[in-house]
């Protein structure tokens, strides 16, 4: 019954800036269906693993499968076999409206249908983009903005969705929201996630597992659940924050 | 009516500088680099419509369209033989600027060494009669005929960057072309694809500007400034402000050597420049920063 092969795969990756190492060999999988947590302090390699993902800095090292298949090292052609990101900071197109946004990120479908269909899905899980689709997406407030970058990604219509730290910034209440809807993501559509976070209490109580990464390496992995009783994970990530 | 002939006259040079401004501005809002080998283009449109015109016999509208074509796909090669290699490499836009100095020089010389750097004159193919303007004044058919021109090539650029998905995808990677790249977009087709178009538009400019004046392998340098001294006032990167900084600068310079001296042209040009980057840098629609999120 566990014999499942993962739907997303790192082996070894490694990147370097220069001279300095940013990934030293992490392996992580993403089974189909399941949400998958990274947590770390700041310049652990977060960031550095989703774009080495999405081919927007360059593998040294390791490999990257989706389905078993290698993954493509460009970033288009990582969109087009089914990863999107939302990336880091949301940066959405601010003089682009909302709906020039979504339009943006169904930009390697073609079928009218299939844009009109994801469309829809959008704005069922964010009826708040539907009201807004003619405003600019610069003028919307953070909380929006991610919803609108999570949009965008998912109108790409991925097998797998990757995000990167989608509680940046955001107020406590909305932060709930947007973990909220990213269950509801993944229980209606069955679409597999990968989170990067620091907030690590809250990655933890969105994931199913989730990997530590510390400065380059993958120190810890296991189920979600437990990895938040973890006394060493407590001392380390969520200290002083127990409610 | 002498002024309203002036403004026209300022109107139709400044619209052709318009076409040239905008493909300027377009390449600079999507690579962050200020393309000095942009006239090189319109040289290059220039000088095929010359030699179709004069050695292959034909007529205007295929000559005019093989410019056009012409320079759009020289203007994809110099990116991907001059530029591309560059940006693979690095983030920073100052080499491509130098290596874009590197490629004016390149295109000019070529031509001073292949036919010569004489002036030529395109053969009188564009209609150049008086026309009267609703009894107001009179103006050449081939200021009209420009004008309208760099009009219908204006609004058809618009009308690509709105209506269609590869515009949208433009107009996104000119706010952040990573994040483009994010979206499944082929970056290296999209600036391509920016290039062809910017290529192009200097074309259309370069045959009204040999037609106007004359064609010579320099041409192109000095019309890269005035695009760029029109980029800068309307704000760079911004397309209506290439628009409207390429009309005032035509304007005042026809409006300059109409009613003072046509020597005092281009003090004129360069004192916009100075007046603008010192009363306000960004231009009159630049982006003011603060969108930083």
């Amino acid at each position: 019954m566990e014999e499942r092969n993962p739907i997303l795969s790192i082996k070894n990756l490694v990147v370097n800036y220069g001279a300095i190492q940013a990934l030293k060999g992490a392996s992580l999988d993403v089974y189909p269906g399941e949400i998958v947590a990274v947590i770390g302090a700041n310049g652990a390699g977060k960031s550095t693993m989703m774009n080495a993902i999405m081919g927007v800095v360059k593998r040294a090292c390791g490999e990257v499968f989706l389905d078993g298949e290698p993954l493509a090292e460009k970033s288009y052609q990582v969109v087009k076999a089914g990863v999107s990101l939302a990336p880091e900071g949301r940066n959405v197109f601010a003089p682009l409206t909302v709906m020039e946004n979504l339009q943006m990120g169904a930009f390697p479908l073609s079928n009218r249908k299939v844009i009109a269909t994801e469309l829809e899905k959008v704005f069922t899980l964010f009826p708040r983009l539907k009201e807004r689709t003619s405003q600019y997406a610069g003028t919307l407030s953070g909380g929006e903005q991610q919803m609108l970058a999570i949009g965008r990604a998912m109108m790409a219509k991925p097998r797998v969705l990757l995000l990167d730290e989608p509680s940046l910034g955001l107020a406590p209440i909305i932060i709930n929201e947007i973990f909220a809807e990213l269950t509801e993501i993944n229980q209606l559509f069955g679409i597999a996630m990968l989170v990067v976070e620091q907030n690590a209490r809250k990655a933890l109580m969105l994931s199913n597992r989730a990997y530590v990464l510390q400065t380059g390496n993958i120190i810890l992995e296991g189920k979600s659940s437990e990895l938040l009783h973890n006394p060493e994970i407590e001392a380390a990530y969520l200290c002083g924050k127990k409610k | 009516m002498d002024i309203i002939q002036q403004i026209i006259n300022g109107l139709s040079i400044g619209s052709v500088y318009a076409l040239i401004a905008v493909g300027y501005s377009l390449v600079y809002s999507v690579l962050l680099f200020s393309n000095f080998a942009h006239g090189g283009f319109l040289v290059i449109g220039g000088y095929i419509c010359y030699f179709a015109l004069r050695s292959g016999g034909m007529n205007i509208w295929v000559a005019s369209f093989a410019a056009l074509i012409g320079a759009g796909v020289s203007a994809v090669l110099v990116e991907r033989f001059a530029y591309r290699p560059i940006r693979e490499r690095t983030p920073v836009t100052l080499y491509m600027l130098i290596a874009s100095m590197g490629m004016s020089i390149v295109i000019e010389n070529i031509f001073v060494v292949t036919i010569g750097g004489r002036f030529r004159a395109l053969p009188p193919v564009i209609p150049m009669e008086p026309v009267n303007v609703f009894g107001l004044a009179t103006t050449s058919a081939f200021d009209l005929l420009s004008l309208a021109t760099a009009v219908v090539f204006l609004i058809g650029l618009q009308l690509f960057l709105v209506k269609t998905k590869w515009g949208l995808a433009i107009r996104a990677a000119s706010y952040n072309l990573k994040t483009a790249g994010l979206m499944g977009v082929n970056v290296n087709r999209l600036i391509a694809i920016v290039f062809f178009v910017a290529g192009l538009l200097a074309a259309v400019g370069g045959i009204f500007l040999s037609a106007r004046y004359t064609l010579y392998p320099q041409l192109g340098s000095m019309i890269t400034t005035k695009a760029f001294v029109a980029a800068v006032l309307g704000g760079l990167g911004s397309l209506p402000g290439a628009v409207i900084g390429s009309l005032i600068l035509g304007l005042a310079e026809m409006l300059t050597a109409g009613f003072i001296s046509s020597q005092f042209r281009d003090l004129v040009v360069f004192g916009i420049l100075i007046i603008t980057l010192i009363m306000r840098p960004t231009g009159l629609f630049g982006k003011s920063v603060g969108e930083k999120v």
